[in-house]
């Protein structure tokens, strides 16, 4: 059994000591206020809080330990109530890697493993140093094919022996599901570069297997952070202006300088006392441009920091990503573990041909989701994208089928009852409180529905590939989900009471993903009803034949190896919580 | 296609009295301790939300039906909004049958089939003899593990 590494329990201790301390020190000030202790009583405390703290970290620390051994993680933990964990390795969705500044200094970094199913994190090593995350990574990554070479485990050889078939025959596999050569390709090359990816165990360089898939240069990680506008800047940018109070009241009478006011007191009173109009109007559109400029590049300074020094690497069936400038992230995600690949392209990005990809697998969890984790390619020119989606699931040439006229008549009826809502919301308003006389303004917002119903109607649309189900969404935002069909779970119609008006339906299909932000669901919007029925027909049929042909395809490589993929499908298990198998004991 | 047990029609109207008398108890509260409220309005806030009930549960009785089609679990349901769901056996994780107490009152039991995904990734088909729920259950997960045995060959 390994230990995390000392100096992470050095961390932890100074850490826990300091906290202990603080908590003593907090509680002593307390006690000789309240309940007249003698002075000493706050050093004393303070000593025995971070005693405890400290002693508590260090028998955490004692009582954490994992091993690696043949296909298992084995993990225990707990000081009071312990805790044994063990994992196989087959069932591990990504493999994440997390380096904050403390932790790049001291050559650490914290490990995750993904399972799917769960709402946390299977197992973190926190932490370990870098030729550890090394081996683990390469460990995972390989472990079926060293396992098979392993003479000595005989115990777990017979399992190993399933693994290592069901992963050779899953190599085949995209050749079954439908054509592509590059992916048939590029897997048939990873499995001959088997042994040099035990070799590369020990080699601490560079990774000669690893083939570079992307990666960002200065200046497209600045275009990205340009065109990639996060909503969340504004908000975050408002919540911080208090911290810079001064500053914003110094900008904001440089503004009205600018306009002309003739300042006597602080800018509020200038504001107070009734300016006129278009002076008060050009002062506003001048404050409001500054804070969206300010926006803008605390959005783009929150990109780059994330998106720094991005790469994404292939070795054998492993995608791996690296990024970020202050905290370091990377992870590996394994092909066969995809659920569904996703190209997000927004209006900006679409205007120069630019898009992102993301790939899901049912690894990703609530708790340390983040609003960009998965993502594959940030930003690369839309036949990158398209090239590389189609490596990672193959799929042909995606022609869209739009929905019928009528779906856009249901739009411009929702967009106008949304405008007439919002006038009749401003004219209640205006009347009752502040009579300006101006409320008919708020009609001008039925001005973009005829346009609005029209772009939403346009980019909405889907396509029965061959071996995928592609669907499209949004304008400001447009997303391309791509779902192979043997990843599909359930299939659902929808028909919503206005929709059942227009004769429309909704059709939903669902593959095994954590995420419920993101989701997992790739929806066909308001279609015909017919057409929403044959088409959940025809994805109930693919998905039996696509299974039945993956299945074939595995038997060729030995029963036992469909045996095991039948459940290496994330999918299955999962919610059986067959993913990790924990013990708890007091 | 197999419709719910009719009584199913009473289990739901008497979840949907005791939501509102719990309603009802918290109106009182507020009532009594913060702010006085028209005693009319609580009763027929009663009466309006057991009505609503009553006629969401006859409405919802006479659109829900499932069927065990030959690849899939089909589900067809949804007063407002009507939706129907294919649960593919294969997609089958394992499959429940429970009783709540006032399923046990009126004699009847759910089945619960559990998938993967993240809508729907359990689906609950209520208002049902506890027999032929064990029966749905064990039939289910028999279809579950046929449709990977016969596609593994």
């Amino acid at each position: 059994m390994n230990r995390l590494h000392p100096r992470s329990a050095a961390v932890r201790i100074a850490r826990a000591a300091l906290q202990g301390g603080f908590f003593g020190f907090f509680g002593g000030s307390l006690g000789t206020g309240m309940f007249d202790l003698p002075w000493f009583g706050v050093p004393a405390l303070a000593a025995l809080g971070a005693v405890i703290f400290s002693g508590y970290a260090l028998a955490r620390y004692l009582r954490f330990r994992y091993e690696l051994d043949g296909d298992t993680l084995t993990v225990e933990s707990g000081v009071f109530a312990r805790q044994s964990r063990q994992i196989p390795l087959g069932r591990v969705q990504n493999l994440d890697v997390e380096q904050n500044i403390l932790n790049r200094l001291l050559g650490l970094a914290i490990v995750r493993f993904e399972t799917a199913g769960g709402s946390a994190t299977e197992a973190t090593l926190d932490a370990v140093d870098e030729a550890e995350v090394k081996r683990l990574r390469n460990y995972v990554r390989t472990h079926d094919r060293d396992e098979a070479a392993d003479t000595e485990a005989a115990t777990s050889k017979a399992v190993s022996e399933t693994a290592t078939s069901a992963r050779s025959a899953h190599a085949d596999l995209p050749g079954a599901t439908g054509p592509s050569p590059t992916q048939a390709g590029d897997t048939q090359a990873g499995t001959d570069r088997g042994p040099s990816v035990s070799t590369s165990n020990t080699d601490s360089g560079g990774q000669p297997d690893e083939s570079l898939l992307f990666a960002f240069d200065q200046r497209e990680l600045l275009t990205y952070a340009l065109v990639s506008v996060r909503p969340a800047a504004p908000v975050l940018t408002l919540a911080t202006l208090p911290l810079g109070m001064d500053i914003v009241w110094a900008v904001l009478r440089f503004n009205a300088t600018l306009v002309g006011a003739s300042l006597s007191g602080p800018v509020i009173q200038w504001l107070l006392g009734s300016p006129e109009t278009s002076r008060l109007a050009v002062f506003a559109a001048l404050s409001i441009a500054q804070f969206l400029l300010l926006a803008l590049v605390v959005s783009m300074a929150l990109t780059v920091i994330e998106y720094y020094g991005f790469r994404l690497t292939q070795a054998d069936d492993d995608l791996r990503y690296e990024r970020g400038l202050l905290r370091r992230y990377s992870g590996n995600i394994p092909l066969e573990k995809v659920q569904s690949v996703t190209i997000r392209e927004n209006v900006l990005m679409r205007r120069f041909g630019y898009a992102t990809l993301a790939v899901e697998t049912a690894g990703y969890s609530g708790g340390n989701q983040q609003s960009t984790q998965g993502v594959a390619v940030p930003l690369a020119p839309r036949e990158e994208v398209y090239e590389l989606a189609r490596d990672i699931e193959p799929f042909g040439d995606l022609d869209f089928e739009r929905s019928p006229k009528r779906a856009r008549r249901r739009y411009l009826a929702r967009f106008s009852l949304a405008a007439a809502g919002l006038t009749a919301v401003a004219y209640a308003v205006d009347s009752l409180v502040l009579e300006t006389g101006y409320w008919w303004l708020a009609a001008l917002l039925f001005l973009p529905v005829v346009p609005a119903a029209h772009l939403r109607w346009r980019h909405r649309g889907f396509d029965l590939d061959e071996s995928v189900l592609a669907t499209r969404s949004g304008f400001w935002r447009r997303t391309t989900r791509i779902v192979p069909y043997y990843r599909l779970q359930t299939v659902f119609v929808t028909r919503s009471p206005f929709q059942r008006r227009r004769d429309l339906a909704t059709v939903g299909a669902d593959t095994a993903s954590s995420s419920s932000l993101l989701g997992g669901i790739a929806r066909v919007y308001d279609i015909d009803e017919g057409t929403a029925t044959e088409l959940r027909d025809s994805l109930r049929e693919r998905l039996t034949a696509h299974i039945a042909s993956r299945r074939r395809g595995e038997s060729a490589a030995g029963e036992a190896a469909s045996r095991e993929l039948a459940s290496d499908e994330p999918a299955d298990s999962d919610a059986a919580g067959g993913e990790a198998v924990s013990d708890e004991r007091d | 296609m197999e419709s719910l047990h009719p009584r199913v029609r009473l289990l739901w109207v008497l979840s949907t009295v005791i939501q509102a008398s719990v309603l009802g108890v918290i109106a009182y509260l507020v009532d009594r301790f913060a702010v006085a409220l028209p005693q009319w309005a609580i009763v027929g806030g009663w009466v309006v939300l057991v009505l609503l009930g009553i006629a969401h549960a006859v409405a919802a009785h006479r659109i829900w039906r499932f069927d065990l089609q030959d690849d899939a679990l089909f589900l067809l349901r949804g007063v407002v909004t009507r939706t129907d769901t294919s649960v593919p056996y294969v997609r089958v994780q394992h499959v429940d049958t429970t009783r709540g107490p006032i399923e046990r009152a009126v004699g009847l039991a759910s089945v619960v089939v559990y998938t993967a995904g993240t809508r729907g990734a359990d689906i609950t088909i209520p208002g049902l003899r506890p027999e032929r729920a064990t029966e749905l259950r064990e039939r289910l997960r028999d279809l579950a593990n046929e449709s990977e045995a016969t596609d593994a060959v």
